[in-house]
């Protein structure tokens, strides 16, 4: 947990953010490091977390977004409410005896039976909907008795005024514009002079029923009228309150529509649901995430994860830090790709570089947007701006003066022995193992910094990337690239 | 399926009221928001100590909350309808626009004046409206559906000047300042105090002896219990009722707004009073009010300029909290969001026209 946490390693996203590794996605066509922020997310899938159960988009939109047969609490709003079943003894009815069960019994009038019957109840707070009125209901998927809203009818006739007051102003326009186009005739037309024009003569023919379209009026409406309101209850002063019967403003949230103030009227909310997310590249269209449909899986259909594309650096162990004294600080590189990779450590690009090469990401984006306008009817996505990264190096860094290679991920590996390669590693090396290798490199903190201050280094990371042959005709097969990632370690603090 | 979606139907306009303490969030033609939620950007309180950058990050995230953790629906070719004040910071305006412009890439956004949409849900056209909210109390006259924006009032008279009274007041009757954090402030306001009546505000003043409304036993996180005195609970929205030599309480500026429009309007403006805003919904201060306008009509101040004899309140279809949304969600059913700001027309004039904007080239006829 502490390594999916932890902030001391962070690489530099595309849009010029600083995340850890593990927070980064990979796009496979750009070649480039992408993160939550600058990608476009959408919704792919509706589902009820509590009862995961599928529900189709134009499903949920009708029963907005919440679940038909999961209730969340609205005492603790932090549960769901789970259905309990009571026996309750009625009276022997007719029903009861074509049910199937009673048919035995004799139809006897003071005969009881038992009867199972439902209720509500929060296994958190003990909240249950008898607390509310509720009564039993005497099936689990029975519809519960809804809320009803007491504004709806005002607030129905009030939206369908307005609706229709905005048609008749646009009928009225439509029809002077109508009025006014006619006259923009070139040619003298001798039938207007007369006073024969085209409606005209329509009417003395008979024709006239097209003419006159019904227009549409504005439905009437009781305009609201002010009341004289009511004095303050004058128990107030003098009654004790019981907070335990008076409602928080979060509870009254989960229910926006009638708020209630008073804990008699917290009625069982229907469950929101939830959704799964697609993560989309703006800068290819391509997909970076996207998951199964079932809400029970939790796996992926495509899964770009930067830490299974991008070799992942690690603090092994770093000396005590003070100002202008060179420490040593050890890195563990792993490449979790199945080919090896070259890698080489270089200085950061200046500040200069750095707005060049946002610079060139940008026209680089804008050709490939005029040159797939014209093939494709959807219009593309938009790209963020580019920042320049805000965190400031504040130690000296000596580079290793060699490229290395990493062995590529092997899961058989694990189980050999360790072969120690005959190759002559440079001095940096302290180790390699399977698909890591262990590096030692000098850092001297600047002169200016104070005790307990943050030492900040940083460095590019070039390696070769072999890309996964696609299905694709044209990228049939292996490529290798040359990539190149920005790293920003925080390698400890300052002590005395 | 989102193929189908669009074949079936055209899809509901969202409609937001970003508020400083609570947003409204929901979609249009319907009666209530879908939720009401605390809003996340902590600069939309301090724009003016805020970098850019650092408001434009926070409302990136707060809007993904809105539409991919709440309302659920990708907001890319949406419509969008933002309920506000006219009053809002550009830099603020602008914000939104940039981030559902650009980064959400919606259809259109249009921008509706709260104190004007807010009367539709009366199905009036000429009203006085104040608006109770978290930073500020703001009240515009709303005459035959323009607003009379050069009589507008503003005063930083809401919630947390009430939250600042309830704190101070706490600390000195020896509460322990850390335990007294906004949320639990919040608490004991909403469900403990009221605002008193006029008679016994002015008692307290003249420092006579009454008898306060019972105290609260409060217990806080189940380890400690904070007595609440009465008069607290009474006293605490007199901070919206200060009385000194400024004259700028709430219904001073209430009745200020009202001497400004004319003289023809007055009468149908103060019989046409619409509170909104979450603080407008505690217990008493519609009563309170209307008995300090009563009291203020006929002061020495105001007697022989105003000419009107009474006040009038009104009460929307809605909780006070979301009149507003709820006015924007009215609006935006009708034909009239087609005169909200497009994508194209928006990357043309990266600006946001608003009643300040002379640029020609700029202004939109308005609907």
């Amino acid at each position: 947990m502490e390594y999916l946490l932890s902030k001391n390693v962070e690489y530099v996203c595309e849009c010029g953010l600083l995340k850890p590794l593990t927070n980064l996605y990979f796009c496979r066509h750009c070649l480039n490091l992408r993160c939550f922020f600058c990608c476009h997310h959408e919704v792919d899938s509706h589902f009820c977390r509590n009862c995961l159960e599928n529900i189709p988009s134009g499903e949920a939109k009708l029963r907005k977004n919440k679940c038909n047969t999961c209730f969340d609490c609205p005492s603790c709003t932090l549960s769901a409410l789970s259905a309990r079943a009571t026996t309750i003894q009625v009276p022997m009815t007719k029903e009861v005896k074509e049910g199937g069960e009673g048919s035995e019994i004799e139809a006897s009038s003071g005969k009881m039976v038992s009867k199972k019957m439902y209720y509500l109840a929060c296994l958190a707070c003990r909240f249950s909907s008898r607390d509310v009125g509720i009564s039993d209901q005497p099936s689990q998927n029975f519809f519960w008795p809804e809320q009803e809203y007491m504004h709806a009818i005002r607030f129905n006739t009030i939206l369908n005024h307005y609706y229709s007051v905005v048609l008749h102003d646009k009928q009225l326009k439509q029809e002077e514009r109508r009025r006014r186009s006619t006259k923009q005739s070139k040619f003298p037309n001798m039938t207007d002079r007369t006073g024969l024009n085209v409606s005209a003569i329509r009417r003395q023919m008979g024709f006239d029923k097209s003419a006159a379209k019904p227009k549409s009026k504005p439905t009437a409406i009781a305009p609201s009228i002010a009341e004289d309101v009511d004095d303050l209850p004058e128990e107030i002063f003098t009654q004790p309150i019981n907070l335990k019967n008076i409602t928080t403003i979060q509870q009254r949230f989960t229910q926006p529509a009638n708020q209630p103030e008073s804990v008699k009227h917290l009625y069982p909310q229907h469950k929101n649901l939830s959704i799964k997310r697609s993560i989309r590249c703006r800068h290819c269209e391509h997909n970076v995430i996207k998951p199964e449909y079932n809400p029970t899986s939790i796996k992926y259909r495509i899964q770009q994860f930067a830490s299974s594309h991008v070799p992942e650096v690690r603090i092994i162990k770093c000396d005590q830090l003070v100002p202008n004294k060179s420490a040593l600080i050890t890195l563990k590189i792993t490449n979790p790709t199945m080919n090896d990779m070259i890698i080489t450590i270089m200085d950061l690009p200046t500040e200069e570089e750095e707005k060049m090469m946002i610079e060139e990401m940008r026209k680089n984006f804008e050709k490939n947007l005029s040159v797939s306008n014209k093939s494709s009817l959807m219009r593309p996505s938009l790209i963020e701006d580019s920042r320049i990264v805000s965190c400031k190096i504040t130690a000296k860094l000596e580079l290793p003066d060699s490229s290395f290679v990493i062995n590529q991920r092997d899961d058989s590996a694990e189980f050999d022995d360790d072969v120690q390669s005959d190759k002559k590693d440079p001095k940096f090396i302290l180790w390699r193992k399977a698909n890591k290798i262990a590096i030692q490199l000098s850092i001297t903190p600047n002169g200016e910094l104070k005790v307990n201050d943050d030492v900040k280094i940083g460095f590019s990371m070039n390696f070769t990337y072999s890309s996964v042959p696609s299905s694709t005709p044209e990228k049939k097969e292996t490529q290798r690239y040359a990539l190149c990632a920005r790293i920003y370690i925080n390698a400890g603090k300052i002590v005395q | 399926m989102p193929l189908f979606e669009t074949v079936f139907q055209e899809k509901p306009t969202i409609v937001l009221e970003i508020g400083s303490a609570y947003s409204k969030i929901g979609f249009s033609a319907e009666a209530y928001p879908r939720f009401i939620i605390s809003t996340e950007i902590e600069s939309i309180k301090d724009v003016l100590k805020s970098k850019e950058k650092n408001i434009y990050d926070q409302t990136v995230d707060f809007f993904n909350k809105i539409f991919f953790n709440y309302l659920l629906v990708s907001p890319k070719d949406r419509k969008i309808s933002i309920v506000e004040s006219v009053l809002t910071p550009t830099i603020i305006r602008e914000c939104f626009a940039k981030v559902l412009f650009q980064h959400y890439e919606v259809a259109s956004v249009i921008f509706l004046p709260l104190h004007l949409v807010s009367i539709s849900t009366l199905a009036l056209d000429t009203a006085l409206v104040v608006d109770l909210g978290y930073k500020e109390a703001v009240v515009i006259p709303v005459y035959s559906g323009v607003q009379v924006i050069n009589a507008w009032q503003a005063q930083p008279l809401a919630a947390e000047a009430v939250h600042d009274e309830i704190k101070s007041n706490l600390i000195l009757n020896g509460v322990k300042e850390e335990i007294l954090s906004e949320r639990i402030i919040e608490d004991i306001k909403v469900r403990t105090c009221f605002v008193t009546k006029m008679s016994r505000a002015l008692s307290y003043r003249n420092n006579e002896q009454l008898q306060a409304a019972p105290d609260v036993e409060y217990p806080i996180e189940g380890s400690d219990v904070i007595k609440i005195p009465g008069l607290l609970r009474e006293m605490a929205f007199e901070a919206l009722f200060p009385e000194d030599n400024d004259f700028m309480g709430l219904p001073y500026i209430i009745i200020d707004a009202i001497l400004k429009c004319p003289v023809d309007a007055r009468k149908e403006l103060a019989e046409n009073i619409l509170l909104i805003g979450g603080t407008s919904s505690v217990l008493g201060i519609k009563v309170r009010l209307r008995d300090e306008l009563r009291k203020l009509l006929k002061s020495d101040i105001y007697k022989d300029r105003l000419y009107i004899d009474d006040v009038k309140f009104h009460s929307a279809p809605a909780k006070p909290n979301f009149t507003a949304w709820l006015g924007g969600s009215i609006y935006s059913h009708t034909d009239l969001i087609s005169n909200s700001i497009t994508r194209e027309s928006y990357f043309k004039h990266p600006r946001i026209p608003d009643w300040t904007t002379y640029d020609s080239s700029i202004t939109r006829s308005q609907g």
